[in-house]
């Protein structure tokens, strides 16, 4: 790892102070992210700005409409919040199902979404619940959020204080996770709201997380798993590597999709 | 240099590090305690597992400065007064290690899975919760029967 | 085995190991620092094949904390040799293999650092020092390196071919081996006179080792004594000191090694590396100790890699399905430079498998390629000819539409015929293959196979079954020395084996405690200082216990009659009137007796004789070369869901003949390791190569898939002691049968669920769900 100035930030002004006078910095929140790829010398910020210490940034609310979760929130802690459990099941299994549980006590709902890995799972859940992430400057709709891989709205040194995620009727998350890094190789949220059903998939766009017009269109017709079975889900704009093709991953686009909707309120890993 | 310090152990140390030391390095090249070990660097092997301020962590991903004024549990401090811990006897009763590398992240990491459950543990669970643990040699077959194990004599013991 | 009783012998008991590891106390490479030690980081080679034009190290020397940056051009100034692998197993009854036209093998030069070319993506070509690691680390990133890139092969069909990138300007073509084994004659006759001719070709994969503990070594030189010391984690400190004595051209007297925890080896720490040689050089030029220890990323570019064997094979049956004869062609990717051949002369000896084969041919070759070097790994050689021949017979069935099982019944070599040479000229030693494959079907349920079949249906999930039998071979290096020291308290027993989690200090004491007549704890085993370990053969191939407790009988035997004299001294009497039982010495003539201990204590008090026995010590050495061959069976049974092609393992049986077991906890143990490698590699794991650029991908635990405690099943596993009539106990070997028909099973288990849907299968390992999937696709298509 090279060199790095730590700094432990204790409010959010704070933060967004040293931000601007340091040369080239990056915010720190759970670190299992920024740190691997600091180690492997692929990322050298100069300073690091340490977020997880800011109180006004944790915390969980759920008013009736929506679930309100400040950015330096644990997955841990959003996984075993029976206020959360209540209101969106789906979204508390969804925390608890990232990486293992040593990344889940120090991973958090902001690093995640600032970081917008393509096979994350908050992106998804996210873009399927709907909402608005509010940031120390204005707020960004779920539909604004994500810009393309590893890209979003979010300004340098702009901050996420706290994610609004919508309340809907019912969800349902499905995932089929890689082999060796554990991650999604698609993940499929379904939620149907008060506007229709939103289904969100991760894991296999180019561009990263991205709904899915076609599985929406066939669910709003008939919330069913047997209206997804004509459905062809095209390929074209769809993750091809060494561990998957973009053809399987449309598969998986449907198969996740079907046990989602078979299993709302849950959460189905897939072997 | 960064002056920081950590409790670690029940015992408080002062200690001198580049803001970029690693967790890791700082429990086994300034304080000494090589039981923690470094097996990757993706985050993923486990058999870096501590527990920081009452929860299970992977030292690797964490700087020490972050520790900074916290509470550390190393693999060094679970056996009290020369009397091996339960999870340790377990380990030993079931021959749950062989070259014994992954072990101390293995014993951390169980532990403080068994202590956030309140059931005694089965298999399924524990085959799920420990997935941020990698063994090459094992198997996990023992392991799991080790953990499993040590679960009901926790349980039993704390009752008594 | 005539006067002794076991006590400890066959008892499962815990570890004398453990204490150290479960409280954090063992003692792995990377515990060790000396005083002022500075640290080592290494520059890699991004391209596979390529002319070295120019390393500026200029900017790197300027970083803070850096004390020198070396290159390949320093290594020749200071006329350090490359290091001598002697890959060709020189043992009495390994497969001899030779190069092309009976030709020496051209084995290719493992420099330290190459001075003109680099070989394979990863290859290190300079080495930084510097006062702490990330001072190294940093300044590694700022040395330039000019690369004039020449053409590249990384597939082994490929490079076999005349118009193929050469990649030793030594040799006319890649192929460094190139050997045919068995009656040519006979076998032709025997397939034109066939009824049926199946075939079977396939690519093993190519794997390593992830030993959880990365590779790592510290180097110090000490300019009093002139002598230098390594720590580092091996398969056998002995011989990496001899070799690495020659690297440096110094006596061997003048190198310590030294290799105390080693965490996994599994073949990837049998051979040492040009780090090891680098640190030690390096600290004598500085004045400094020198460290390096080795990312994970870095381990998976270049630790010794395995397998990668493409084998074709083809059996000739008759109308009722005997098998008539083999022919079988192997061709061993060896990578940059041979650093072993093990694998594939291994492989060599077993073709045939459990089954008795008139007559076969079989053609040996290895090929260089750019790639890192593989050697032996889990099980060397032999998981891939288990797969060959278990898989050309799960296809045989098919044809003849004869069971599989009782197409293996037909045809396994029989009891009654052990000792059994095969075609090849192996000599399996004892096996009851039968009642193996009888076991094995009760233990894995097999006779309700069809009822789950169905009930998994119901759940639209295909349900599979794999058989495979299996008999490998364990011989490795053939001499091993033993030193016992009887102390007031205690009895050492110094040997020359080198585990990483075998369990030596247990299961030797053992041996040593039931052979001495004391108790188990009364024994401790030294080992990894080669200082204090003489000699000895290391660990690999499963030679371990079986050398180990034939050698330490001998010295046991020496013992007894230096203690006998001992014993005469204390009781006054001649020697011939000393009776010797169970630990215990008495005269004929008096009641008491006198234990070891006593024996010492006297000693220690300065009562001993006055001849030379100044100590109750002995040295002794000894020589094996008879091989032994440790055989099995198992059943694998999975269930694939056709919507993802991901596969359950609901259930993995083994039996294993192990000769006589003396540690049945440690047994299962690596059985059950050794399971986990291979269905590792069955479903997993893959040292994966961007076959145009070369470079390869999977460098790092995100993209190289393990087996975790929640993709494996638990396992049920049976051991069967038929002894060995080669070596005193009858001990053949337990730490590789686990693994040696599990490519095999798995893949049988693959194609069982699939047949229904496309037939037989038809892609290599690793069978992921994207290949299953693929598969299931093109056989709803037809």
């Amino acid at each position: 790892m090279y060199p790095t100035k730590y700094h432990k930030a204790n409010s959010l002004q704070e933060a967004f102070e040293l931000y601007k006078s340091s040369q080239d910095a990056s915010f720190l929140s759970g670190g299992h992210t920024l740190l691997p790829v600091m180690k492997q010398g692929l990322a050298a910020p100069s300073d690091l700005i340490d977020l997880s210490f800011i109180d006004e940034l944790r915390g969980i609310e759920v008013t009736p409409q929506t679930v309100v979760i400040s950015s330096m929130t644990r997955h841990m802690e959003v996984a075993s919040n029976n206020d959360v459990i209540r209101a969106v099941p789906c979204l508390a299994a969804l925390a608890g199902s990232i990486g293992d549980r040593q990344v889940r006590f120090k991973g958090t709902i902001g690093g995640s979404l600032a970081n917008n890995d393509p096979a994350a799972d908050y992106t998804a859940g996210f873009l399927g619940l709907g909402g608005h992430v509010e940031t120390n400057l204005r707020s960004i709709a779920a539909e604004e959020f994500f810009v393309s891989m590893f890209q979003t709205a979010l300004k340098p040194g702009e901050i996420i204080k706290r994610v609004h995620l919508s309340i809907p009727k019912s969800a349902g998350y499905a995932k089929f996770r890689a082999a060796a890094a554990r991650y999604s190789m698609v993940g499929v949220f379904v939620a149907r709201t008060e506007l229709g059903t939103r289904v969100a998939v991760t894991g296999a766009g180019q561009s990263g997380v991205y709904r899915e017009k076609s599985l929406e269109a066939a669910l709003n017709q008939n919330f069913d798993a047997t209206s997804l079975e004509g459905i062809q889900i095209s390929s074209q704009d769809l993750i091809e590597d060494m561990h998957a093709s973009s053809l399987y991953r449309a598969n998986l686009i449907k198969v996740l999709a079907k046990h989602a909707v078979l299993n709302m309120g849950g959460i189905v890993n897939l072997k | 240099m960064t002056s920081i310090s950590l409790n670690v152990n029940g015992k408080s140390h002062d200690l001198e590090i580049e803001d970029n030391t690693l967790l890791v390095t700082a429990l086994r090249e300034h304080l000494g305690l090589t039981g923690t070990h470094v097996g990757c660097d993706t985050s993923q092997c486990g058999c870096c597992v501590v527990r920081l301020n009452g929860e299970s962590v992977k030292s690797c991903t964490t700087l020490a400065i972050q520790a900074n004024g916290g509470k550390v549990l190393t693999v060094e401090g679970l056996s009290v007064n020369g009397e091996l811990h339960p999870l340790q006897k377990a380990f030993k009763d079931n021959h749950a290690l062989q070259c014994g590398f992954c072990t101390p992240g293995m014993l951390m990491s169980a532990l403080d899975l068994i202590e956030s459950h309140e059931q005694v543990l089965t298999p399924e669970v524990v085959r799920h919760q420990m997935e941020g643990n990698l063994c090459r040699c094992t198997g996990y077959h023992n392991i799991v029967k080790a953990i499993v194990q040590a679960s009901k004599d926790m349980k039993s013991s704390s009752l008594s | 085995m005539k006067d002794f009783v076991f006590n400890s012998i066959g008892q499962s008991l815990q570890r004398n190991e453990d204490e150290r590891l479960i409280t954090g106390k063992g003692r792995f490479t990377d515990d060790f620092s000396l005083p002022e030690q500075t640290w080592a980081w290494m520059v890699r080679s991004t391209h596979p094949h390529a002319w070295i034009k120019s390393i500026d190290t200029s900017a790197a020397m300027q970083m803070p904390g850096v004390l020198a940056v070396f290159t390949g051009k320093d290594c020749l100034n200071d006329q350090l040799n490359p290091i001598e692998h002697n890959p060709v197993p020189s043992t009495q009854y390994d497969v001899k293999l030779r190069g092309p036209n009976d030709s020496d093998i051209f084995l290719g030069y493992h420099h330290l650092l190459p001075f003109d070319k680099v070989r394979h993506v990863g290859q290190a070509l300079a080495m930084v020092v510097a006062r702490t690691r990330n001072e190294a680390f940093s300044a590694a990133q700022m040395v330039i390196v000019q690369y004039e890139e020449l053409p590249t092969v990384m597939n082994s069909e490929l490079a076999i071919k005349s118009d193929a990138p050469i990649v030793w300007d030594e040799l006319p073509s890649n192929v460094l081996v190139d050997a045919t084994f068995g009656d040519i004659q006979a076998t032709e006759k025997a397939f034109e006179a066939a009824e049926h001719i199946v075939c079977f070709k396939s690519h093993v994969s190519r794997v390593t080792g992830v030993t959880m503990e990365p590779r790592a070594c510290l180097g110090h030189y000490d300019p009093k004594t002139d002598r230098y010391t390594l720590f580092a984690g091996s398969g056998g400190a002995v011989r990496q000191k001899s070799e690495l004595a020659k690297v440096l051209g110094v006596e061997a007297d003048r190198l310590r090694v030294i290799s105390h925890d080693v965490g996994g080896n599994f073949g990837t720490r049998n051979r040492a590396y040009v780090e090891f040689g680098l640190v030690l050089w390096a600290s004598k030029k500085l004045g400094f100790p020198v460290k390096h220890r080795a990312d994970r990323t870095e381990s998976f570019l270049s630790d010794y890699q395995g397998r990668d064997l493409v084998t074709e094979v083809q059996l000739a049956l008759n109308a009722k399905g005997k098998f008539l004869a083999l022919k079988v062609d192997n061709l061993s990717n060896v990578g940059y430079c041979c650093v072993s051949l093990s694998p594939l002369s291994k492989g060599s000896g077993l073709v045939t498998g459990s089954y008795d084969i008139a007559t076969a041919t079989l053609r040996s070759r290895a090929v260089f390629t750019n790639t890192m070097a593989t050697q032996a790994y889990r099980s060397s050689g032999r998981p891939e000819v288990t797969f060959a021949i278990e898989r050309v017979i799960d296809r045989a069935a098919r044809v003849l539409g004869i069971d599989r099982l009782e197409l293996r019944r037909l045809n396994l070599v029989q009891t009654h015929q052990m000792p059994y040479t095969n075609a090849i000229g192996s000599s399996y030693d004892s096996g009851e293959y039968e009642e193996n494959m009888n076991r094995i079907l009760e233990l894995s349920d097999w006779s309700n196979l069809d009822q789950r079949r169905q009930e998994a249906h119901a759940r639209g999930k295909l349900l599979g079954a794999g058989f495979a039998n299996y008999v490998e071979s364990s011989i490795g290096s053939p001499k091993e020395r033993a030193e016992i020291i009887v102390h007031p308290t205690q009895i050492e027993v110094i040997i020359g084996t080198q585990p990483a989690g075998q369990g030596h200090e247990t299961s030797f004491a053992q041996v040593a405690a039931d052979l001495l007549g004391v108790e188990f704890n009364r024994v401790f085993i030294t080992l990894g200082d080669t200082d204090i370990v003489t000699a000895g053969g290391g660990t690999h191939s499963g030679r371990s216990l079986r050398h180990a407790s034939a050698v330490i009988a001998l010295a046991v035997e020496d013992l007894r009659a230096l203690g006998v004299r001992h014993a005469a001294h204390f009781f006054n009497c001649k020697p011939e009137d000393v009776l010797y039982e169970n630990g215990h010495f008495k005269s004929i003539s008096s009641v008491n007796s006198v234990s070891w201990f006593d024996l010492s204590i006297q000693l220690a008090n300065g009562e001993g004789p006055q001849s030379s026995l100044k100590e109750l010590r002995v040295l002794r050495d000894n020589e094996m070369h008879t091989p032994v061959y440790p055989n099995g069976a198992c059943v694998c049974e999975i269930e694939i869901d056709p919507e993802t092609g991901g596969v359950d393992i609901k259930r993995y049986s083994a039996v294993d003949d192990v000769g006589r077991c003396i540690n049945p906890l440690i047994v299962h143990g690596q059985t059950h390791g050794g399971i986990a490698q291979g269905v590792g590699q069955a479903l997993w794991e893959e040292c994966y190569l961007d076959q145009t650029s070369g470079q390869p991908i999977a460098c790092s635990l995100m993209d190289y898939g393990m087996p975790r405690f929640d993709n494996l099943p638990s396992f049920k596993t049976e051991i069967v002691e038929v002894l060995s009539p080669t070596n005193p106990f009858g001990i053949k070997a337990g730490g590789e049968g686990g693994t040696t028909p599990a490519l095999a099973v798995v893949m049988s288990a693959v194609e069982d669920a699939l047949w229904p849907v496309c037939g037989p299968v038809d892609f290599d390992l690793p069978a992921t769900p994207q290949k299953i999937w693929n598969a299931l696709q093109r056989g709803k298509a037809h």
